[in-house]
């Protein structure tokens, strides 16, 4: 692979975090600080508090309606969209930096903290199109280093077998476990530091299901990934951490199988047990 | 590694100023949109107050009319001619009757000679009865000059001073006086006709000169209580506009601004348009979405939405040229002699205006309603099968009542299409300013009318600007205007009730 | 007869006399209905074929090139009717002239009928001006409106106004625009009877329809596919360049190719803000270049107003009439043809 820009990378586990400028702490680390969020007059988050490890998987579960999704929009501020909601109180942290103040270009933190959706969202273009739109909104124009970022991303995503011989082919074409995936393989494109998935199996079968997990494991050796997920399995599966949220409020959050095993809240215990849920 | 060059920090520096630019060029570019979304409402601003400016200046304009009409004695004349048009209403009515007797006479083989001498006596009365009028109508007459000459005097600004005119009340009396006793004479011994068909419309006209006789003492009673002074006041100039039933321009007489007969022809030409596009419209709005079949919804419903494109001045074309002629032919039919109000004598009037509105109003109707019967949940119906019921009876107790609201809408646009088209009721409705003869019953609606729409394309490109006749203008446009948007509003709310009592 | 009730309901409900009326009332209230539908199709039919045929019949000819290039390529004139030595003789104006000079013809028996020789040229040709004008200003203002509305606006009171507004907007009519441009346009600004007060007339009038048929479009493309690439670092004009327009366009497309049927078709807004019954010079005939926007034309929608209701109906002048509305219709026709086509096709490609 050629090198088109000096800087190395920061988040590759072999290249140190130094290289980037002034990093304060790792640029991976997202820190949310006694969150609070609304839509309108709705509160539906309360004082969440979650420091979420770099290169590693944190799951988030918990009841419909508690909050989860909305926490995991906020962090690369997909809440934006959203016609009056806002945070109302506390911040999140990307690397130590407030990705709420205004200094905090929101196209650029997009770029670094890559979402896949519930319902896997190709775009109606061929599957190398899909892979490269990222690249080449932020400006990328050398065909050379977006052929390179699409094969590399595809291989990341375990895509690449499946689709080299079908690049232009539309990525509509694709079976839902495989568009999800180029999904995957498109935010990996841009190489965000984090990656947010939000319930990305819940329209997948068990197979296709498995796959993306196993693809899970592999990247969370380079990325940072949050997972919305209903499916305890999964959760138990493959995270490390794992945060329940129940109303809206971080009831406990720990390793996973501390959750799993020994979970120290009632309500906790309820959920995961398949009391209530 | 890397192919972006800002991945190393949110705050890499060499990045920011790309990304400032970044966001200014996205500013730049929502704030160009949405100055393009505010024209929308710029427009509507715009418009209202546009119509506004230029037709609220009426009021003052025709406040003036209405006060010179006063002053100069216009409206003391026109007391006096009221009377006389009645009895040259009367005169003429005569004369039917004469025409229908001699039709009755000729159909009984009659020579024109026999007819002649046989309606000698009434041909008598009828010349006796209108030269009882002469001495009043040439006092109206000279009256007339008199007020005008008045009317012209105060436009330059000196004081009108209609003791002049009213010193010819003895005068009047006199005619009347003699009038009645003309006309009792006359009504004492009236002719009598051989066919009982025209003696009974003879007894008609004879029951109606008695009680015009009867008028004529609240005649003198107006006539000697008519104050010049009496103020006009400001509101008279808005209800002469709003229920004026005269709509009179360029006359060396008096200028009428009465929107009423506009706004009646609107209306029925609109009523006729509605009648024939309801039925048509819905039905085949249900026809196509719950009983047609898949070969014929993938033909009709395009070809209906195509009939929307018919340029409407192509329809007036065919109105004029073929529809109107067809209407009448038909009326001439022996078979349908039975009509009362056939044979018509006018081939564009409402009926042939309202026929081509009509189809204008059906792909309307049908495209909107189609929408809201084919926006009912597929459950509503599964529900009625299920529980036995037919086709017909899904669709009168289920599908329609639950699109209803959508049905109405899908009409209340329809009529809001009908009231604003231009062309068609220009071009067929038959431009006679009047409001039709309601006397006749159905056949009111086969009378050429004047529309609101009609009357702005044809008289505003001839007006002077800035005149009285140029701001009625605009203020019937004005009225147009509120009411589509009345109409419009009516049919948003209740679509929006719709959309929430489905979902 | 399908209520139960009662005091034995199996008998009711399986009477087998109530289940034949059922059966019937519904087969003749389904046959009054497809009769209702088939009877608005015969009516526009008729119309369609009345001018067609009779159109036909002057815009096309037996011998080659079949198309009566005459009447498409030609300015209207007065026509000419008169018997000479026996014979019938109809001339068109300039024909006349001509023939007046090598004959002796006394003017009281030459009976003249405006506007029926010639052809129409002019009045395509200033129709094609004003929707190209008119089409310009509304697409250009409709689709950045619909584009504000639909992906930059937030759903605060203002722009409820907005879209309030247009709503109301699409249901004034075209009558009230054009009093509104005359009052505005063509005395307010002093721009007279021109094609720029055409244009803003016709365009304002179209407005409304392009902005609410391009915001649904635009409203059409999934929310994900805004959301991914957004998510990817794209800025939301790159989201809404790369990842909505391209899939909106085609409905933004339908429906402004039916704006272009409307405007077209429309005559009352140009009646007094952009039409001339009669010019002698073409729209390019002008002195200076900004002349040329504050010119009155001929349009086709305001001739056949004029020759059906100027002149009498008669053999001479069912020509132009027939001919002129038969080519107004076949032109807006083909357009709105167009669209329905194109929407179906896309309807079938474009399946989120």
């Amino acid at each position: 692979m050629v090198t088109t820009m000096p800087e190395a990378p920061s988040h590759q586990p072999d290249a140190p975090a130094s290289s980037s400028p002034a990093p304060e702490k790792d640029p991976e680390s997202i820190a949310i600080e006694n969150l609070d969020f609304a839509y309108g007059d709705h509160r539906v988050l309360h004082g969440i508090d979650l420091d979420i490890a770099p290169r590693s998987v944190t799951a988030l579960i918990g009841p419909s309606g508690c909050g989860k999704t909305t926490l995991l929009r906020c962090i690369n501020r997909m809440n934006d969209l959203i016609d009056g909601a806002r945070i109302t109180r506390g911040a999140i942290r990307l690397g130590g930096m407030d990705i709420n103040t205004p200094e905090v270009d929101v196209v650029d933190l997009r770029r670094r903290v890559g979402m896949v959706f519930q319902k896997s969202n190709p775009f109606p273009k061929s599957i190398y199109d899909n892979i490269a739109y990222g690249l080449r909104v932020a400006g990328v124009t050398k065909r050379g280093a977006i052929n390179e970022a699409v094969e590399k991303s595809l291989r990341a995503a375990a895509l690449w077998d499946e689709t080299k011989d079908r690049l232009e082919k539309s990525a509509l074409s694709l079976s839902g476990g495989q568009q999800q995936r180029l999904c995957i393989a498109r935010a990996l494109a841009v190489q965000p530091h984090v990656i947010l998935m939000d319930e990305p199996c819940s329209a997948l079968d068990p197979i296709a299901t498995a796959r993306i997990e196993e693809l899970i494991q592999q990247l969370k050796r380079d990325y940072t990934i949050v997972i919305v997920t209903h499916n305890m399995q999964q959760a138990g599966r493959c995270s490390d951490q794992t945060a329940f949220f129940y109303l809206g409020r971080l009831i406990e959050y720990a390793t996973t199988a501390k959750i799993f095993s020994n979970p120290s809240q009632r309500q906790t215990e309820d959920y995961i047990t398949g009391r209530f849920g | 590694m890397s192919v972006l060059t800002e991945t190393a920090g949110l705050q890499a520096p060499r990045a920011k100023s790309a990304h400032r630019k970044g966001r200014a060029l996205e500013n730049v570019i929502r704030l160009f949109f949405g100055g393009n979304a505010f024209v929308a409402v710029v427009v509507l601003v715009l418009i209202t107050l546009f119509l506004i400016r230029e037709g609220f200046g009426f009021f003052g304009g025709n406040l003036q009319n209405l006060r010179s009409y006063r002053a100069a004695g216009l409206e003391y004349v026109d007391i006096m001619r009221t009377q006389a048009e009645a009895h040259a209403a009367l005169s003429r009515a005569l004369s039917e009757v004469r025409v229908r007797e001699a039709r009755k006479l000729a159909e009984q083989g009659r020579s024109l000679e026999e007819m002649n001498s046989a309606l000698a006596g009434f041909d008598q009365f009828a010349t006796s009865f209108s030269d009882a009028g002469n001495n009043l109508a040439g006092l109206v007459s000279d009256l007339g000059d008199q007020a005008i000459a008045l009317k012209e005097r105060a436009a330059t600004g000196e004081p009108a001073d209609v003791a002049a005119l009213r010193s010819n009340y003895p005068a009047y009396e006199q005619i009347s006086a003699a009038t009645t006793v003309e006309i009792n004479a006359l009504l004492a011994n009236p002719p009598q006709l051989s066919t009982p068909e025209a003696q009974r419309a003879f007894d008609k006209v004879k029951a109606r000169m008695r009680t015009s006789l009867a008028e004529f003492p609240a005649e003198a009673q107006r006539l000697r209580e008519w104050d010049p002074g009496r103020p006009v006041r400001w509101y008279e100039s808005i209800t002469s506009f709003l229920l004026g039933k005269e709509w009179i321009t360029a006359s060396f007489w008096q200028d009428w601004y009465g929107v009423i007969p506009l706004l009646a022809g609107s209306v029925m030409v609109s009523v006729v348009a509605l009648t024939l596009a309801v039925p048509f419209g819905v039905a085949s709005a249900v026809y196509i979405s719950e009983i047609a079949t898949r070969p014929e919804q993938n033909l009709i419903k395009p070809y209906i939405e195509f009939i929307a494109a018919i340029p409407s001045v192509v329809l007036g074309f065919f109105g004029i040229a073929v529809l109107g002629q067809a209407i009448r032919a038909l009326s001439e039919l022996p078979i349908l002699s039975w009509v009362p109000f056939f044979p018509l004598s006018e081939r564009l009037n409402v009926f042939t205006a309202g026929a081509l509105l009509a189809l204008m109003a059906v792909p309307t109707i049908f495209t909107l309603s189609e929408d809201a019967l084919r926006n009912v949940p597929r459950a509503f119906k599964e529900a009625s099968y299920a529980l036995g019921a037919n086709r017909l009876q899904t669709i009168a107790r289920v599908i329609v009542p639950s699109s209803l609201s959508g049905i109405v809408s899908a009409i209340l646009l329809g009529l809001g299409r009908v009231i604003g088209e231009t062309m068609v009721v220009l071009l067929c409705a038959g431009n006679r300013i009047a409001i039709p003869d309601f006397t006749e019953g159905l056949g009111a609606f086969f009378q050429p009318v004047h529309t609101m729409t009609g009357i702005i394309a044809q008289e505003m490109g001839e007006v002077v600007q800035g005149s009285i006749h140029y701001r009625a203008l605009f203020m019937v446009g004005l009225v147009l205007f509120f009411l589509t948007l009345l109409i419009n509003l009516a049919a948003q709310k209740i679509s929006a009730r719709y959309r929430m009592s489905i979902g | 007869m399908e209520k139960g009730g009662g005091a034995s309901p199996s008998s009711i409900l399986h009477s087998p006399s109530s289940r034949r009326r059922g059966w019937l009332l519904e087969k003749t209230i389904f046959w009054s209905f497809r009769l209702a539908t088939y009877l608005v199709l015969a009516c526009a039919t008729y119309i369609f074929l009345d001018i067609g045929i009779k159109g036909s019949s002057v815009l096309f000819t037996k011998s080659p090139p079949f198309v009566n290039l005459e009447f498409l390529s030609q300015a209207p004139e007065t026509l000419y009717v008169f018997d000479y030595e026996g014979k019938k003789m109809t001339l068109g104006d300039r024909e006349f002239r001509e023939w007046k000079t090598s004959h002796e013809i006394n003017d009281a028996e030459v009976t003249s009928v405006a506007y029926s020789a010639g052809g129409i040229w002019p009045c395509i040709v200033g129709t094609a001006l004003l929707v190209i004008g008119s089409m310009a200003l509304a697409l250009f203002i409709g689709v950045s409106s619909a584009i504000y509305l639909s992906e930059y606006s937030r759903n605060g009171p203002a722009v409820r106004l907005v879209r309030t507004a247009i709503l109301n907007l699409a249901g004034v009519p075209s009558i009230v625009f054009g009093l509104f441009g005359f009052g505005l346009f063509v005395i307010f600004f002093g721009w007279n009877v021109s094609l720029l007060a055409g244009w803003f007339t016709l365009g304002l009038m179209v407005l409304p329809a392009i902005i609410t048929a391009s915001e649904e479009s635009l409203r059409a493309v999934p929310q994900g596919l805004r959301e991914g690439s957004l998510a990817l670092g794209a800025t939301r004009w790159q989201t809404i360049r790369k990842n909505v327009l391209p899939y909106a366009m085609p409905g933004i497309l339908t429906s402004s190719i039916l704006g272009i049927a409307r405007v077209a078709g429309e005559t009352a807004p140009i009646m007094f803000t952009a039409a001339y019954a009669t010019r002698d010079t073409m729209p390019w005939q002008v002195s200076r270049f900004s002349d040329f926007f504050f010119q009155g034309v001929m349009a086709l929608p305001y001739h056949i107003y004029v020759v059906s209701s100027k002149i009498p109906q008669n053999d001479y002048t069912a020509r132009v009439q027939y001919g002129a509305a038969f080519v107004f219709l076949l032109l807006v026709m083909l357009i709105a043809l167009g669209s329905i086509l194109l929407r179906t096709r896309l309807r079938a490609r474009l399946q989120w």
